[in-house]
């Protein structure tokens, strides 16, 4: 725990943080766009990276297992893709844009862990070719999912 | 002021499992589209052995055109967790809920699941605890009592937990039980000389016990699973 809040720290020293108004705030980059299922997504042009958040992953819980799409599969916005494993349970992935799959990080596939430790980094989970570079104003700037992050915490 | 949150409990009795999956499925929509409240099922199966999305069929140690000679059916699922075994006197919980509703991720999910379980036990004196961690379940010692293998999509639950009363504990000498080798399994008849009630007055004490877990402020049960399960005949 101490080593992720060094990470974390670091991170945030260099980037903007959500301030939850109870105890750790989960990283959130500043220039990710967000979706309300808990994934980032990274615009490269007309190519996206995108994974599950930091907040996703602390309330998942240890990821023993992430299931990866096919390459040359397409993906819909909203719509599942692969899903991941923790704690005995299941969780969908969904894609925060539409796409077809040019890379999916087969590293995961040894070491799921890798989503806990560096969900933005080396805890990327596919690469798309984007079919509708307009989708992305659908989803939240960093700002928005910090709040969108303390209101649904707030709930439990 | 929080709004009142109701929970609406479905006793089946003996389900299939494949019945099973399908109602779960359908719920699974429904809920999603806001056209129900979060929904339990409880309920029991024949014989069945189970596997998760992992597909660890590697701990099914005997074959499995073996399964039918021993009363048993093999199914795949998307659920978490590893190969479990279902029958008769197990009591099982398939919640149907909206973790988003109640700011619920996985992990507080599944540890509120494990809670419901030693509530329950504690009913009877069995000193139960959550597993270590990579054990996810409930114990008492060394022995597993209950088991969790969920599924979330969307953020709607289906699956859930099997709670062991009084199964035929020979069933889980076929499988590597959870993938856990050196542990052992037992059931609550193993564990209390406590007088058992019957088995509908315990499955209506681990619902309770779930519900109130997971703060519900009303519990409607619905006591006509035909209204649920004949809907079914019709998509066959």
């Amino acid at each position: 725990m101490a080593a992720r809040f060094l990470w974390a720290s670091r991170a945030a020293s260099h980037l903007r943080i959500s301030v939850a108004q109870r105890g750790f705030a989960s990283v959130v980059l500043k220039d990710l766009k967000y979706a309300d299922s808990h994934e980032w997504v990274k615009i490269d042009g007309n190519k996206a990276t995108f994974g599950i958040t930091d907040h996703a992953q602390d309330h998942l819980g240890d990821v023993v297992y992430v299931e990866l799409p096919d390459l040359g599969r397409s993906v819909s916005q909203g719509e599942s893709f692969g899903a991941v494993e923790s704690v005995k349970a299941t969780s969908d992935i969904n894609s925060p844009v539409s796409g077809k799959v040019v890379e999916v990080n087969e590293v995961l596939t040894e070491s799921p862990g890798l989503v806990n430790t560096s969900p933005y980094e080396e805890g990327w989970i596919i690469k798309v070719e984007l079919s509708d570079a307009g989708e992305v104003e659908k989803l939240m700037d960093s700002d928005k999912y910090s709040k969108f992050c303390e209101e649904e915490d707030a709930k439990h | 002021m929080r709004t009142p949150r109701t929970l609406e409990v479905w006793k089946l009795g003996t389900v299939n499992y494949l019945k099973s999956l399908k109602l779960q499925d359908k719920l699974v929509s429904e809920r999603k589209a806001n056209r129900i409240p979060d929904t339990l099922l409880s309920l029991q199966h024949p014989p069945t052995y189970t596997l998760g999305k992992r597909r660890t069929d590697h701990n099914l140690l005997i074959p499995e055109a073996e399964l039918k000679s021993i009363g048993a059916e093999l199914h795949y699922t998307q659920r978490g967790g590893d190969i479990t075994f279902h029958g008769p006197h197990q009591a099982i919980l398939y919640p149907i809920l909206s973790l988003r509703s109640i700011g619920f991720g996985a992990r507080s999910y599944v540890e509120a699941l494990e809670r419901s379980m030693i509530e329950f036990s504690s009913l009877y004196g069995v000193k139960a605890r959550a597993g270590n961690k990579c054990e996810t379940g409930v114990w008492v010692g060394d022995r597993k009592i209950g088991a969790i293998g969920v599924r979330i999509s969307s953020g709607i639950t289906c699956h859930g937990l099997a709670f062991n009363i009084d199964p035929d504990m020979k069933y889980f000498e076929h499988i590597v039980p959870c993938g856990i080798a050196d542990k052992e399994v037992t059931s609550l008849r193993r564990e209390t000389d406590a007088q058992l009630p019957s088995e509908e007055v315990i499955h209506e004490q681990l619902v309770t016990c779930l519900a109130k877990v997971f703060s519900y402020d009303d519990v409607v049960v619905k006591e006509d699973p035909s209204a649920i399960l004949n809907t079914l005949e019709d998509d066959d």
